[in-house]
């Protein structure tokens, strides 16, 4: 370990640390532009030059090495006229248009000036300007701001794994580009809007709606995949301005999809905001007591059997748990949360985990992806498992649906038999999971939303046994999963009671009349046709499929308007908190489950969110703990079977587009229109 | 006007001018010695200090020696009669979302959708 001595303090250091993370070490800050401790070192804006000794020239101390007996001088005199003759430098071509610039209060550029900047400029030649560029609907540029850190590009390569960015030109010509005009096609492109230091890329959704320090910024959790993403909600008077990625090293690093950074302004549009019940065969306005009268009447004297309730991909754990405890108390074992129809066990907790955690990625050595499509599935974990196998020794193989995941990895074809072949070794695949130390494998919705899915998990299962996934200290078994309340569901026990049906048995006992009412809890991807003439009650926050149908609506709040508890696919419980209240009459749905429980004559026995909470945690020891994943004990679970010989297909055919709030974001529908329906702008070299 | 302050008027003052509102502006009829002339306005109807137009204002203040005439050359078109203080009164600035004028505003950010079946 070299030892080094920093403005007189002798540190100790890893060898290969930079001088800059050294300082850090110390708590010495360092000005700088392009570097970013999650991407490869560029050392290209020179602001966080160092004096060294015996060095004839000021060092980058972000490229730098540190050496044993190195002297290293962060404040001296030539340091500050280095740094300054390189900010003095990096304005030259800087617009002065900080009260226009959407970064302006949260600009690199700008807080660094405050310490190095010049008090006049002394460039009196014109300035470059540089045509802006179109990446698409997500990011806006404004490209005369660059100051050439290529953090963007740097992002793009590595981490996003879609190399559309490059720079053209060199010295002042350099521009930053996708050389042919074309949408930036990455699920992760609005995280560049984060690294860039200065006002270059800005969000387009967001351009000139707020200013960032007029906002009240709250600390909450992304529903709209499994992974959990930790994100700041910033929201100004009612409205969700705008989401930001939160670092959590466990979860998303500092990553987030673009579905989930930019479909907020589907908060605005389409919600529920008053209850409504079905008169004369349309739906009318009512207040709480009309419609909670109307279930009453309706569920007077129906028995319990011939009741049912399921609950949706965005429910909270509040409601699920508020949801189970009323279909308990009315006799009802009729309770769903698999929504998709999964055949996912509730018994065994490490039967429906993503066991390896989403940080254990980084440890395994080999991977099997079962139809899954993890890119459009969870996108950050998609990075997570890029950045595994960039650091080499990787092997991946999959199972299922062929598309472009961002690395290399070997199809090995999209029919169900090919587990029990490698199960039994027959495949040489087998022998790679053998030889290595970690395996893992990834099952995702697309293998187990199907009739024999049950069957599936069993194969699976015996896959990761025989090709040693499971051992002590390593449990390589994974299951990802699409929405963010299902895990929670599944640990509150929201599957059928004895005799009950599930989704399928729901629907077709809806059909045929067996059942008479049905509870939609933000339930909205099932088939609603197939209810037939069954009484629905749907809660939500959006009118989606599930209030069309509805014969009473009662208004939910969505994830930024709720104090919440949902569990990754990691089965890592973690809280959303209320960031805008929920419009109009709409009110938290566990609230609004008591309440109903109340006009029904179960008053279910708690009265605020502690309450609840306890409630929670008496029926699953998983919520004793916020932020933190403990390991489930392994067992046997899923029904051998024959596996049907349809393909794997990923569940996913938009990823803009996968939950009510997302259908009625209007950048989700941009973003469709250009990725997925493929109306991207042809130049002459497309064949 | 109270009783005191027409008695000290008609005692002391000398009519300076009056504006196109009716307002009488008034000095010191004596030079005094030793402070400046004490300078004072009778309001048209009720006493409201908004009233006065902003020529009589800096006169009023000190801030010219003589008052400058209403219509001085130079008059720009840009220049909109005085208006007094309306808070308060019937004719007082309502927004545009306010319901005594219409209850339409324009839309914010904060506004949302909501749906109708």
């Amino acid at each position: 370990m070299p030892k080094l001595t920093i403005d007189g303090i002798e540190v100790e250091v890893p060898a290969g640390v930079t001088i800059l993370q050294a300082c850090e070490t110390l708590g010495i800050e360092i000005p700088r532009f392009c570097y970013h401790e999650r991407l490869q070192i560029a050392g290209n804006c020179r602001m966080c030059l160092v004096e060294v000794e015996k060095s004839p020239k000021p060092v980058a101390s972000c490229a730098m090495p540190v050496a044993d007996g190195m002297v290293v001088h962060t404040g001296s005199p030539m340091v500050e006229k280095a740094r300054k003759g390189v900010m003095e430098f990096l304005l030259i071509n800087h617009p002065l248009d900080c009260p226009i610039c959407d970064q302006g209060g949260e600009c690199d550029l700008q807080d660094q000036a405050i310490g190095y900047g010049f008090d006049r400029g002394r460039f009196s030649e014109n300035k470059r300007a540089v045509k802006d560029k179109n990446f698409g609907p997500l990011i806006k540029t404004y490209m005369t701001r660059c100051i050439h850190c290529t953090r963007c590009i740097r992002f793009i390569t590595e981490v996003a794994g879609v190399p559309e960015l490059g720079a053209t030109g060199r010295g002042e010509n350099m521009e930053v580009g996708t050389y042919v005009e074309k949408a930036l096609s990455s699920e992760l492109s609005g995280n560049i809007i984060d690294l860039c230091p200065v006002g270059a890329l800005t969000s387009k959704p967001f351009a000139f709606t707020a200013r960032p320090w007029e906002l009240r910024k709250t600390e909450s959790i992304d529903v709209l995949d499994a992974l959990g993403s930790n994100i700041r909600v910033d929201a100004r008077g009612a409205a969700v301005m705008r989401v930001l990625p939160r670092i959590n090293d466990d979860v998303n690093e500092e990553w987030l999809s673009d579905k989930s950074r930019f479909a907020y302004d589907g908060l605005q549009r389409q919600r529920l905001d008053t209850p409504y019940v079905r008169r004369d065969g349309r739906l009318q306005p009512a207040s709480w007591q009309d419609a909670f009268a109307a279930i009453a009447a309706r569920l007077n004297g129906v028995d319990g059997k011939r009741i049912a309730a399921i609950a949706g991909d965005l429910a909270d754990c509040e409601s699920m748990v508020a949801l189970k405890d009323l279909t308990a108390a009315l006799g009802s074992p009729n309770i769903d949360c698999r929504q998709d129809g999964a055949k996912l066990d509730a018994s065994v907790r490490a039967s429906y985990l993503f066991n390896t955690t989403v940080a254990g990625i980084e440890e395994a050595d080999a991977l099997l992806l079962i139809g899954t499509d993890p890119r459009r599935e969870a996108a950050v974990l998609n990075a997570r498992i890029r950045k595994r196998w960039l650091n080499g020794r990787f092997p991946i193989a999959s199972v299922g649906p062929k598309v472009d995941l961002t690395y290399r990895y070997e199809w090995l074809g999209d029919e169900p038999r090919l587990l029990t072949d490698i199960a039994e070794a027959k495949h040489p695949f087998a022998e790679v999971l053998k030889g290595a130390q970690k395996p893992m494998l990834i099952l995702g919705m697309g293998a187990l939303a199907r009739p024999d899915g049950a069957a599936v998990l069993a194969a699976a299962r015996r896959l990761a046994e025989t090709c040693g996934m499971v051992k002590d200290g390593w449990n390589g078994f994974n299951v990802l999963h699409l929405a963010a309340a299902r895990v929670g569901g599944l640990d509150l026990g929201l599957v059928p009671g004895k005799g009950g049906r599930d989704v399928a048995g729901i629907l077709a006992g809806a059909e045929k009349g067996d059942i008479e009412v049905v509870y939609l809890l933000g339930a909205d991807e099932i088939d609603m046709d197939r209810l037939g003439k069954a009484f629905v009650i749907y809660q939500g926050h959006h009118g989606d499929a599930g209030a069309h149908r509805a014969d009473v609506v009662l208004p939910g709040a969505a994830y930024t308007e709720k104090n919440a508890t949902y569990v990754n696919t990691e089965g890592r419980a973690q809280e959303t908190r209320l960031a805008v209240f929920p419009p109009g009459e709409a009110r938290e749905d566990w609230k609004v489950l008591r309440a109903l429980s109340e006009a029904l004559g179960h008053r279910l026995p708690y009265d605020s969110l502690r309450e609840v909470r306890e409630r929670m945690l008496a029926v699953s020891r998983v919520f004793a703990h916020r932020d933190a994943v403990a390991a489930a004990e392994w067992g046997a679970f899923g029904t051998d079977g024959a596996l049907d010989n349809a393909p794997f297909v990923s569940p996913i055919e938009n990823f803009y587009m996968t939950d009510p709030i997302s259908r009625a974001s209007k950048t989700m529908a941009e973003c469709t229109a250009l990725f997925v329906a493929g109306n991207q702008r042809k130049t002459g070299t497309h064949g | 006007m109270t009783a005191g302050t027409r008695l000290c008027t008609w005692l002391n003052g000398k009519l300076v001018g009056t504006d196109e509102f009716g307002n009488r502006y008034y000095t010191e009829r004596r030079e005094p010695v030793g402070r400046k002339a004490r300078r004072w306005v009778i309001y048209q109807g009720e006493a409201e200090a908004s009233k006065v137009p902003a020529e009589w204002h800096a006169w009023l203040h000190y801030t010219t020696e003589q008052p400058i005439a209403a219509d001085v050359q130079g008059a720009k078109p840009w220049m909109r009669p005085h208006v007094p203080n309306l808070t308060g009164t019937a004719d007082a600035y309502l927004p545009p979302g306010d319901d005594r004028r219409g209850g339409r505003r324009e839309r914010s950010a904060s506004d949302y959708e909501s749906w109708r079946p």
